[in-house]
């Protein structure tokens, strides 16, 4: 115990390191994934046929592949095409794109769960159709969504680590280099875990204080 | 102008596939005047109360609100002029009571939000809710959220409240409330059409009767007259099947 702490006291200022880009990516990749998903589920509750299928179609091509092949195509297949992206900006791209097919989902079931009977009575009082999805649709579904969020949210969070097999030097990339160095890869990586679960706790214990904060009897629960 | 109704409708159609609903309703509104729409389900009442909005589309026949058609390219301002009450209330849940009842005017009118509030703690005063403004509606009674819900139609200004069996929703300790709630909006002048079976209000607050049957107008005329010698006998035979359940 004394030897980890001594480790961990040692090598932690250089791990730490790894906590802005992890958190930069991610952050950067699910608040995209964010509107990208709103857009999504827009299209697939009000968007006419061809909108429907183009977000179907685009859901299930990426919650049915792998995020690391979806990373690796990025990276490393479409500059085949001349399409060049950095290790950072791929992995965001990667994250954002498959974040986005999830969150969609969650955004889609939240909207549905809205009665619909809100709808009419805001187009009845003269509101706009974009009025009323804006204005009474969105502030209870994006409410309703939230349990499902975080979770999506926290997923993503960990997920940053598969960036490392790019070369994005995050924390589980810092690790892997202590650990070649020091050998101490028991304690290197028992560290990274610590550092995986305060971040993950801390955004979790956030979350929970905003669906707190935004409680509303009889759209949500606490 | 003051020959103009507030409603007249026109010969309006509706068909569900093969089911025609509605054979060519027509009826107007004079200012000031309450008519109450009877009839047994699915007769037309609430497709022709939704038709008057738009709020379903009429496949043929003309309304106008104040002598102006209704057309898709005016429908959301008609509709900022008609108070529509619903009968499962469809309040806005994320909202305070207060919330519900200004949001319109803010969003639609673009009321300044001062004075949106300050009318809606008048029209929430008006209906008796004056100490709910902070409520959210999922803890308010049946007969509390259809109140709020004509405060919310009432705070647009309307120049005619529709109203969809407002009270079918209600426990029957509860119809009383919103009974009362209407029949002083009708005594204070107010054009209002409603599609109902609270034969009390019918009685007392209506200036016309109007039963329909099989998508057309049976008959229509005053409550005394309609109640007590109906010219037909489906409507009699109606107020018959009324009498024993209510």
């Amino acid at each position: 115990m004394i030897e980890f702490l001594q480790f961990s006291a040692e090598q932690l200022p250089e791990l730490l390191k790894g906590v802005p880009v992890t958190l930069s990516l991610w952050i950067i990749a699910i608040v995209l994934g964010f509107f990208l998903g709103l857009a999504l589920a827009w299209a697939r509750v009000y968007g006419n046929r061809f909108w429907y299928a183009l977000s179907t179609a685009y859901i299930e091509l990426f919650r049915g592949t792998p995020m690391l092949v979806q990373m690796f195509f990025i990276y490393l297949g479409l500059p085949q095409l001349g399409i060049v992206f950095d290790a950072f900006t791929s992995a965001v791209i990667a994250i954002t794109l498959n974040s986005a097919a999830y969150q969609a989902e969650y955004f889609r079931g939240s909207v549905l769960s809205v009665p619909q009977g809100q709808l009419v009575a805001a187009r009845a009082c003269g509101m706009t159709q974009w009025q009323a999805i804006r204005y009474v649709v969105l502030p209870q579904a994006l409410r309703r969504v939230l349990p499902q969020w975080s979770n999506e949210a926290i997923i993503e969070l960990k997920f940053t680590s598969i960036a490392y097999t790019i070369g994005v030097v995050e924390i589980t990339a810092r690790a892997s280099d202590i650990g070649s160095r020091t050998l101490e890869f028991f304690q290197i990586f028992l560290l990274a875990g610590v550092i995986y679960l305060v971040l993950t706790s801390s955004v979790a214990s956030f979350l929970g204080w905003v669906e707190r904060r935004y409680y509303v009897p009889g759209v949500t629960h606490v | 102008m003051a020959d103009t109704p507030v409603l007249r409708a026109d010969a309006i159609h509706k068909r569900y596939a093969d089911n025609e609903v509605l054979k060519g309703i027509s009826l107007t509104l004079a200012r000031g005047e309450t008519k109450v729409l009877i009839g047994p389900s699915g007769s037309g009442k609430s497709t022709f109360l939704r038709c008057l909005n738009h709020l379903t589309k009429p496949d043929r026949g003309t309304i106008e609100l104040d002598g102006v058609e209704i057309s898709d390219a005016n429908i959301d301002r008609m509709r900022a002029r008609i108070g529509f009450v619903f009968q499962d209330f469809n309040l806005f849940s994320h909202l305070s009571v207060l919330d519900n009842v200004s949001i319109c005017p803010i969003r639609v009118k673009r009321q300044a939000r001062d004075e949106a509030i300050r009318r809606a703690r008048e029209e929430l005063e008006r209906v008796g809710l004056g100490d709910k403004a902070d409520a959210y509606p999922a803890e308010l009674s049946g007969g509390q959220q259809q109140r709020v819900s004509i405060a919310r139609a009432l705070a647009m200004d309307p120049t005619l409240m529709l109203f969809d069996e407002p009270t079918s929703a209600l426990d029957p300790e509860l119809t009383g409330e919103v009974v009362k709630v209407m029949q002083r909006l009708a005594d204070d002048g107010m054009t209002m059409l409603v599609v109902s079976h609270e034969m009390g209000f019918a009685r007392q607050a209506a200036d016309e009767i109007v039963f329909m049957e099989g998508g057309h107008i049976v008959e229509q005329g005053p409550p005394e007259t309609l109640f007590s010698q109906p010219a037909q006998d489906r409507t009699r035979a109606f107020l018959n099947v009324i009498a024993e359940h209510g």
